[in-house]
Order: structure tokens, then C-alpha cells, then sequence
């Protein structure tokens, strides 16, 4: 985290999850960056990584883990699915080479 | 009498062949949609809010701070 502020980076996780249940993970596991709603699943729709899982024989639309590193411009530098948790490492390393201006 | 029951198998028949087909499709369906965004396009723009109940527009961000979105599954689990 530190080194994704250091360059001049900020984050977001963004799940299905409702702002309560985000604020209630965001103090459990002591994220500091903000945790962001998509509970109309709009903002997966509009990236593409809705993904089907599967429990106990139903089925829901959740995302798939993917991380987006976005420049200043507003153009997508890095994207990386992630087969488990989320790993900031790639875009740590992609952050660190972007401009700084 | 017996029409009618030979009536019923072909119905019974019939929704079990759909119920197979539907337990077939679903095992095929573990979908998995990968995005046919790539680096070089344009991050589409949102308004989410946050944990807080605060509004955060992506385009906010724009000219000031790059950005790293990190969708994950479900708060509590495993990331």
C-alpha cells in the first residue's frame, strides 16, 4: 500500500457487497483505502468480469478477480485476473513505472 | 384411463429429459467472463459509493492520481 501511494496511486476494491458489509470487512481486515459498491453489478457489466459461481447448486453473478491499473489519463495501464486471492504485487510494479506528472 | 397414463409418463419422461439437460448445462456453465478490456483503452467511467455511503466518480481521478481497482468476490472471504 505504501508503495502504491508513493506513486501517486490510489486504490479501490470494488465487490457486489452492500456499503455496510464492505465498511464491516474494511474495519475487520484494517483496509485503509475505500471499498466501493457495485450492488446493481453495473460497473462489472461495464468492465466485463461478471463470473458465474456456483453454490450449493445455485447460481450467482459475482466478479471475477481482476485488477485494473488505470493512469492519470484515464487509461487502462495493466489488467490482471487473479485465480485467488488478490495480489498487488503487478500493480505495484506497473504504478511504480508510470510518470509521476 | 390407460391413455391418460401413458399421457403422464410422456410428461414425466419429458421433464426429466429437461432436467438433465439443465443439470448438464449448468456443470458447462461454470462461466467465467473475462474482460475484453485491455491496456490501451479508455477505463469506463462509474459513480460507487464506498464504505462510508460516500460517492466515488473514477473521472474524479483523472489528471490527478492513478488508479488501481481491485475487484474481489465477497467481503469475508478470501478476498
Amino acid at each position: 500500500m505504501a508503495k502504491l501511494e508513493a506513486s501517486d496511486a490510489v486504490v479501490f476494491g470494488i465487490s457486489i457487497d452492500s456499503p455496510a458489509a464492505n465498511n464491516a470487512f474494511a474495519q475487520k481486515i484494517g483496509v485503509t483505502f475505500p471499498l466501493l459498491s457495485d450492488m446493481n453489478r453495473k460497473v462489472l457489466k461495464q468492465y466485463g468480469i461478471l463470473k458465474m459461481y456456483n453454490v450449493q447448486k445455485e447460481e450467482y453473478d459475482w466478479a471475477q478477480r481482476t485488477t485494473f491499473v488505470i493512469d492519470k489519463k484515464g487509461v487502462i495501464q495493466s489488467v490482471e485476473e487473479e485465480a485467488s486471492a488478490i495480489n498487488p504485487n503487478n500493480a505495484v510494479a506497473v504504478c511504480t513505472k508510470l510518470p509521476k506528472k | 384411463m390407460r391413455s391418460m397414463h401413458f399421457k403422464s409418463m410422456i410428461v414425466a419422461a419429458v421433464l426429466a429429459g429437461c432436467m438433465a439437460a439443465g443439470a448438464i448445462r449448468a456443470q458447462e456453465d461454470v462461466k467465467v467472463t473475462h474482460t475484453s478490456l485491455k491496456a490501451g483503452d479508455v477505463a469506463p467511467d462509474f459513480t460507487l459509493l464506498d464504505n462510508q455511503w460516500k460517492q466515488i466518480r473514477l473521472s474524479d481521478y483523472r489528471g490527478k492520481k492513478n488508479v488501481v481497482l481491485a475487484f474481489y468476490v465477497l467481503a469475508f472471504t478470501e478476498g
